[in-house]
């Protein structure tokens, strides 16, 4: 029974989700586009699940230079880790198309996970890109935080030196680390929309 | 550890060859060049990057647009070896060929798919001798994409000696043609608005010189969406572009560089936001508002209001001597006065107040007590009332500090009596006032005191100045009395204006009432005391009902139709019409804007001439008061605001940025509700 009235929740969110695609257009300070979305595992993973807690999405391609520039040195790893040890979920969605750059298969997408060393809490497929487009999401990386009352709070890049060169990280303000220490402490996040760099996502059509 | 593998992918990933000139990473090749074979202190000396992706591959503009990253470029100067430590070898800024818009799905990107030479110009200082060899060293990254992006990085040299003469190089051909590609030298200036959702963007006329299709690429990334639609609007011969902005828009404090461009040739634009209706006067020095505000102040004692006051007051220093102090009590009064006037706007501005100059003549009850004044001053003129000794200073036993008094009272009252007569003649100045700093503001009138008091001031400090002013006899008299007949014209003309603002009504009980109150004067010189005491209390009566009179009872004998008022727009909601009121303003772009495309369509005026529909314009060129009440009570403090009611409880404020549709389904909808 509580299946189906699940089954039945997410069937409704799914179609308004589709219906109208703009009209859900995500803005910081505002309820997060609610989604669901496959997991590595093929189960459905819904925004609602993490009411209570803070989520952080991470719209990533492996092949793209500037998602790169944040996995080769381990940044993205690390923030992954530093957060969900926190009670953080991290979810990292893959809006590429198929056939596109970036798409990738379950299986794939899990190994990538465990070559990389990444722990994020889960990664999720969005191929017809209608959560990213939900999401106003552009480039990869992009990042998100949502509040545990599933407000959107952070919108934007993931840090502040717009480069493919993995030698600037260091040099850079990491966004997304400023906006949930801010958030976890209680106060209001200072820069809550910025503008995010990286590859084009590869969006179907 | 880390730092190593760091560098390892980094260097993996870009998989650069390269020579001192050039590089190639994946998918493109970039080459160092230098205009000529040489470098020359007197001379232009440019180098160039010169980008080349392949076929259906791009590399970016300053702004890359919706992702992407521009090229960045880092040049140090190394002289016979050595690091140009004394700056002797300068760089200036990269010069960016019109770039082309690359949508990438729903994305759009800024950049180049061609081969593209950005142009950097290089001067030398003329400590360099023609034996020296400068080296220059550009630190390159790039990215390079198609639909996937490959960043690569490069350390390329050029060298070159210092020589008197320039030899062009072979590759001078390649900077001549992207200086083709440059947008024109002339930096144009542009206006924006902001509403909501939009900015407002009106261009210069010269802009109309490129050809139809023109697309707007703005410097900073977080102005507007890259990939939104920008629709063009001619108002009045001139292009206005209505742009969605960016998810990402912060209100920028400083103008935006925005490039328009027709593919061929472009401009770029500096875009500052309008708000200020007087934008020809917004740029006009301080010191030229200065001089202005001066010159203006001493024109303003040949005003038919200023004149004859003054011309009394004139006539009078032939027979008096007065104490030093005194010579100076006019120009105080004038400008502490003036300095008063100046104070109370500013008070108003920080209270929100967005007053212009002349606001004190938007207000009937400030005509009246001016009608009042210049009556008076005419009965004085006639002898019929006193006061003409007071204004002159001739009184019997004035101590010198009475005639301190006096003089200052005359400085106040002349200002009092010009003050109608600023408004229209002072408008660049004052403006100019209205909308600069506080220290400008009061500076300005200042400036105009010191003008308006100079001419008194002077012929008072200088005995030498009154000797050429004709020796006082009968024809003092004669004099005064012709003086009556520019007040007589002043009067008239305030009490048009009384008229345009309160009704013909009420001016007709204005004008009763200033006869009543000449009468009364005219009784007690004569001592009629029954009379005296009822045309006073007449008068006063009269007066006090001219001013109360409710305005719309007479306004709606003169306006026509469309005009905007209160009372009209709630009598029609009684009267359960729909109701669309537009509030605009001559200087508002987006206003023009929508009055263009939307409220000019054909359907909408069929639509807007319907017996039960009814279009009220309420016009907020010059501040109203009126107007602005009804504005706060949709939080806005400005201008367009459109507001659809259907009877007195359907009631819909538009978007600020309408469409044709948007009116249509609007009128219907509110039909619908009646």
């Amino acid at each position: 029974m509580n299946n189906f009235v699940r089954f039945v929740k997410r069937s409704i969110v799914a179609t308004l989700l589709i219906l109208p695609q703009f009209t859900f257009a995500a803005k910081v300070d505002a309820p997060a586009p609610e989604f669901s979305l496959l997991n590595t595992e093929g189960q459905e993973v819904a925004l609602s699940d993490y009411r209570g807690k803070y989520v952080i999405l991470e719209w990533t391609n492996h092949l793209c230079p500037y998602v790169q520039k944040h996995y080769s040195g381990g940044n993205m790893q690390g923030l992954q880790k530093k957060y969900t040890e926190q009670d953080v979920v991290w979810l990292s969605i893959i809006s590429s198309a198929p056939g596109k750059q970036g798409y990738v298969d379950a299986a794939k997408a899990a190994s990538l996970t465990a070559e990389r060393g990444a722990a994020p809490s889960n990664v999720l497929f969005d191929p017809e890109g209608n959560v990213g487009k939900s999401y106003n999401a552009k480039t990869t990386p992009h990042m998100y935080v949502i509040d545990p009352e599933g407000m959107l709070r952070y919108a934007g890049a993931i840090d502040s030196i717009k480069s493919a060169n993995p030698a600037d990280i260091p040099k850079a303000t990491n966004f997304l680390e400023q906006s949930i220490t801010q958030l976890l402490a209680g106060q209001a996040v200072s820069d809550k929309m910025t503008v995010p760099y990286g590859c084009t996502i590869k969006y179907k059509g | 550890m880390s730092r190593l593998l760091i560098s390892f992918v980094f260097v993996l990933c870009s998989f650069v060859v390269e020579s001192d000139t050039w590089a190639t990473g994946p998918h493109i090749r970039v080459d160092l060049l230098s205009e000529n074979q040489n470098f020359t202190a007197s001379g232009e000396n440019w180098l160039g990057v010169y980008l080349q992706p392949e076929a259906q591959w791009h590399t970016y503009w300053i702004n890359p647009g919706d992702s992407g990253e521009a090229p960045q470029v880092k040049l140090t100067a190394f002289i016979n070896g050595q690091l140009d430590e004394k700056g002797l070898v300068q760089f200036g800024k990269i010069h960016w060929p019109l770039p082309e818009r690359i949508p990438v799905a729903h994305l759009v990107n800024f950049g180049y798919s061609q081969a593209n030479l950005l142009m950097l110009p290089v001067s030398i200082s003329d400590a360099l001798e023609p034996s020296d060899k400068v080296r220059i060293q550009a630190e390159l990254s790039w990215l390079v994409c198609k639909e996937d992006c490959i960043p690569g990085w490069a350390t390329l040299t050029v060298e070159r000696d210092v020589a008197e003469q320039q030899f062009a190089s072979i590759d001078a051909p390649l900077f001549q043609k992207s200086r083709q590609q440059w947008p024109e030298d002339e930096l144009l200036t542009a206006q924006y608005e902001l509403t909501e959702q939009h900015i407002i963007l009106s261009i210069p006329t010269q802009v109309e010189k490129l050809q139809n299709s023109l697309f707007l690429f703005p410097e900073r990334s977080d102005l507007m969406k890259h990939n939104a639609a920008q629709q063009r609007v001619k108002v009045e011969g001139a292009s206005s572009f209505v742009l969605e902005k960016s998810e990402y828009f912060s209100a920028p404090d400083e103008p935006v560089r925005i490039l328009v461009s027709d593919g061929e040739r472009g401009y770029w634009l500096n875009a500052k936001i309008n708000t200020v209706p007087l934008h020809s006067n917004a740029n006009m020095s301080l010191l030229l508002m200065v001089i202005f505000a001066f010159a203006g102040g001493l024109i303003l004692n040949l005003m038919p209001c200023v004149l004859p006051v003054l011309a009394i007051k004139g006539m009078s220093l032939t027979q008096q001597q007065y104490g030093k102090a005194v010579h100076f009590a006019y120009l105080l009064g004038v400008i502490v006065s003036f300095l008063l006037f100046a104070g109370f706007i500013l008070a108003m501005k920080q209270a929100g107040q967005n007053i212009g100059w002349g606001f004190h003549m938007q207000e009937p009850w400030v005509i009246m007590f001016l009608c009042l004044l210049f009556t008076y001053i005419i009965l004085m003129l006639l002898d019929v009332a006193p006061g003409t000794e007071a204004l002159m200073g001739v009184g019997q036993n004035l101590t010198s500090k009475n005639q301190f008094q006096q003089h200052f009272i005359t400085g106040v009252l002349a200002v009092l009596v010009a003050s109608p007569c600023t408004a229209p003649f002072m408008g660049v100045a004052m403006g100019a006032a209205m909308v600069s700093p506080p220290g400008h503001t009061l500076l300005i009138f200042f400036s105009l005191a010191v003008g308006f008091a100079l001419p008194m001031t002077l012929l008072q400090v200088s005995p030498a100045l009154i000797r050429f002013l004709p020796k006082p006899g009968a024809w003092m008299d004669t004099f005064r009395q012709f003086l009556v007949f520019p007040m007589l014209g002043t009067l008239i003309w305030l009490l048009w204006i009384f008229a345009s603002q309160a009704g013909i009504q009420a001016q007709l009980v204005l004008s009763a009432g200033l006869v009543l109150f000449a009468l009364t004067f005219w009784a007690k010189t004569k001592k009629i005391q029954a009379l005296y005491i009822v045309c006073g209390l007449l008068s006063g009566g009269l007066f006090w009902f001219a001013q109360s009179e409710p305005e719309a009872s007479e306004t709606q004998d003169i306006a026509t139709e469309s005009t905007w008022s209160e009372q009209r727009l709630t009598q029609l909601r009684n009267d359960n019409r729909v109701v669309l009121v537009n509030m605009t303003a001559d200087w508002c772009i987006t206003c023009k804007v929508n009055e263009q495309v939307a409220f000019n369509n054909d359907s909408v005026q069929q639509l807007l001439k319907q017996p039960e529909v009814h279009y009220l314009v309420g016009d907020w060129t010059n501040k109203n008061n009126e107007i602005l009440q009804y504005l706060n009570r949709y939080q806005r403090v400005g201008v367009p605001l459109y507001v659809l009611y259907a009877g007195s409880d359907y009631k819909k404020v538009l978007p600020q940025i309408l469409t044709p549709q948007i009116l249509t389904s609007a009128i219907k909808e509110a039909q619908e509700a009646l």
